[in-house]
Formats: structure tokens, sequence, C-alpha cells
């Protein structure tokens, strides 16, 4: 690996990470909201099978989730306006933070707390795996992009 | 669909146009004097400042003109009227800047009786971050799941000062996250994105509860179903738009920030290593 070309300490690993995990979170939660329960309708709006705690951490996942779209893209557009993206980091953030909303909202929401399933009215297990493996997988890549060198855009070739 | 006071009578209708429409065209009215005496003294007042007093007002005149008034005594049709009146139209409103240009064109004596108000103990306490969490979060509370939203339709006077409460709670949120205006105690970005964490979380789980309870006071059990969706939805809606002026606010202060160190970079010959004091 070559070694970063341009002025040292101009890329923002730290910045960059967290843009990426607050865009992954949010456009986890965003498909999930859009596809699944607005599409689809596998999801119901609020099946009553769930606990006071499930309510208060869901709406603070789903109000969470936006705000954090909106804040990860000002984050990012920052980033580029002082030539400090970190593209590898972004991408790891990103996977990192989707990977695990996904792994929470179908660990802890669907089966701890019970909030609602993925699907009604089907065996749900083949349903669960796909949804954990859904969140496990991208978590796992964006671990591995956490780690080893990477450039700021502003010293890629181009 | 029967029972709506839409036929109540041309003299009432009237008045409740009158009642609709005088406060948001008093409001324009003032807004445009200032902006008149400011360009007198050659200074621009900005566009989209202008526009977002426009747009703030005729929502607010809108939700609160007689057929949306009538249309509120159904749960969707108040939500909407809630949504707009305490949520998109203080959003707006905050946004159009209204204490600064009050501060920059009042009269002396005027202006200082301002500045005494915006820093008096009370003001202080009202706009701190934690004070407005809990003020809208429990006037939310009180109003949908108590008994108090039955006894709405029960007295006018009741009535009016409710929503007062509630477009004033409103008014403090938007103000607070917006921070245009001068306020006496100023959050950071980080405060004021939890806030709107919160409040939005907030909403969200009323709104559940809504779906779920269904209280009489409320309506038709499937009025109020349609009603909480439309408060989940709505209320996300607004809440997007007020991350997005969270967040341009930041933009444009980190912007000049920035625009300032290169500026000086610029100026100030290339130091290496640690810079020896003067």
């Amino acid at each position: 690996m070559a070694p970063p070309a341009g002025p040292p300490g101009r890329g923002r690993s730290g910045r960059s990470v967290l843009t990426g995990v607050l865009i992954g979170v949010g456009v986890a939660g965003f498909v999930d909201e859009v596809v699944f329960h607005q599409l689809l309708h596998w999801h119901h709006f609020y099946d009553r099978a769930g606990s006071a705690a499930g309510l208060v951490s869901d709406g603070l996942f789903h109000a969470f989730s936006w705000t954090a779209v909106v804040v990860g893209l000002f984050l990012l557009a920052d980033l580029h306006r002082r030539q400090a993206t970190v593209p590898r980091r972004v991408w790891a953030g990103g996977l990192t933070g989707a990977g695990a909303f996904q792994l929470y909202d179908g660990l802890v929401h669907h089966k701890l707390l019970e909030l609602h399933q993925v699907r009604y009215g089907v065996d749900l297990l083949p349903y669960d795996l796909a949804w954990v493996a859904g969140g496990a997988v991208p978590l796992l890549v964006g671990l591995v992009l956490l780690r080893g060198p990477a450039r700021p855009l502003a010293d890629l070739p181009r | 669909m029967s029972g709506t006071p839409l036929t109540a009578g041309t003299a009432t209708g009237q008045l409740g146009w009158l009642l609709a429409l005088a406060p948001p065209v008093v409001a324009g009215a003032l807004y445009l004097a200032g902006v008149g005496a400011l360009a007198r003294n050659g200074t621009a007042w900005p566009v989209p400042r202008r526009l977002a007093t426009g747009a703030g007002l005729c929502c607010a005149a809108v939700a609160l003109s007689p057929p949306v008034t009538a249309a509120a005594h159904l749960f969707p049709g108040h939500v909407a009227q809630h949504l707009v009146l305490t949520m998109l139209a203080p959003l707006l409103l905050s946004l159009s800047a209204p204490v600064t240009l009050a501060l920059r064109t009042l009269p002396r004596r005027s202006r200082r009786a301002l500045l005494a108000v915006l820093r008096s103990r009370a003001v202080r306490v009202l706009t701190a971050a934690p004070v407005v969490v809990v003020l809208e979060l429990w006037s939310l509370a009180a109003l949908y799941l108590t008994p108090l939203h039955g006894l709405l339709h029960t007295s006018p006077v009741l009535h009016l000062v409710v929503h007062a409460h509630m477009v004033v709670t409103g008014c403090l949120v938007s103000w607070l996250l917006v921070g245009i205006d001068p306020m006496p105690a100023r959050s950071g970005t980080p405060v004021r994105l939890a806030v709107l964490v919160v409040l939005a979380a907030g909403h969200a789980v009323l709104a559940k509860v809504l779906y779920a309870a269904t209280p009489a006071a409320l309506g038709a059990p499937a009025e109020v179903r349609r009603g909480a969706e439309l408060l989940y939805y709505g209320g996300d809606l607004v809440e997007l738009l007020l991350a997005v002026a969270v967040m341009a606010e930041w933009w444009r202060r980190t912007g000049r920030r920035l625009r300032a160190e290169e500026r000086r970079s610029l100026r100030a010959p290339v130091v290496v290593g640690p810079p020896s004091g003067p």
C-alpha cells in the first residue's frame, strides 16, 4: 500500500465513520418503514402484542433513524466541503450502522419485545433468519472495512 | 357528517373568517412595516425570511378558517389542524426571524422593553431545552390521554385557552430548534437534535397509544385510528423539516467559520510545528 500522498491529517477518519453510521442507520430504518410497512404491508402499524418499553424503543428508533439521515447527509456535505472525506470509512460506518440497526430490529424489536413480526400468517423461522442475516452480513463487511488503510478522497487517484 | 356548524348562519360565518384572518393579517402587516423600516435604512431583509413569514401566516389562516375549524370536530380534521397550527406554522414563522427583525427596527424604548422580556428569568426558564421538552410532551399527554379533550367541546373559553397553550408550546419548540432568533439560553446543535429526537419519539408513541386505545372522548374508533396515523406520519414530515432546519443553521454557521479560517491561513505564513507565542 502506498503511503498517503497529500498533506497529513487532512482526511477525517472518525468523522467519516460517524457520517456513515448515521446514514446507514437512517437508510435501514427508512427501508424498514417504506418497504415492509408501507409497500408490502407485512409489518403492522402496531399489533398491540408488545409492551410499553417496546413502544418507546420503537418510537425512539423511528425518530432517531430519519433524523440520522438528515444529520448524516449534512455531515457528508461538510466533509466534502473540507475535502476530508475518507470513502472507505464512510462505507464502513454505513454498513456497520445499517447492519446493527437491522440486527437490533430483528432480535430486540421483533423477538424480545415482540413489537410486531416480520410477516403474519406464515412460518416465521425463515423470515427471521433472513432478517437477522440481512443485518449480520453488512455488519461484518462494515467491521472489515473499518480496519486497514484508508485515504481521503482528495488523495485518491482520479 | 351531520351536525357540522357550517350552516350556522352568515353572521357567525363572517365573524369566524374575521377571527381567522385578523391575527395573521396584523402580524403580516407588522412584519412588512419592519422590513420597510430596514429598507429605508438601506438594509435588505433576506427574501427567504419574507417568504417564510408569508407561508407561515397563510398556514395559520387556513388552519383557523371556519371550514377547517368545522372539520376539526372529527379527530382526523383536528389532527390536521393541530399539525399545521402547532408545528408547521411555528416552524415557518421561526425561520422568518421576527424577533431579530423587531430588535433591529423597533424604536429605542420598545426595543429596550423587548430585550428586558427576552432576558427575564421567566423567558430564560421557559426556553431552556429540558423545560420545552417536558412542557410539550406533558401538554400532548394531558390533551389526548385525559378527559380534557372531551371537555373542550363543552366550553369555548377552555377550547381557546388550550389551543393557545398548544400553539405557544409549539412556537417554543420551533424557536428552540431553528435557533435563528436570539434566545436567552441558546442550546448547541447536539442538544437541539436530541430535543428533536425525544419529541419526535414522544409524538410517535402518543400516536401509537391513541391508535391502540382509541379513547372514546376523541370520537369513533375508526376515526381515532385514522387521526392517529395522520398524527404519526404528518408529525414525521414536519419533524423531518425541523431536522433540515437545525442542520441548515449548523451548515451556515460552520461555513462562516471555515471561510474565516481559510482567510486567516491565506494571510498568515505557513507555520510548521506548534506555533510559538508572541
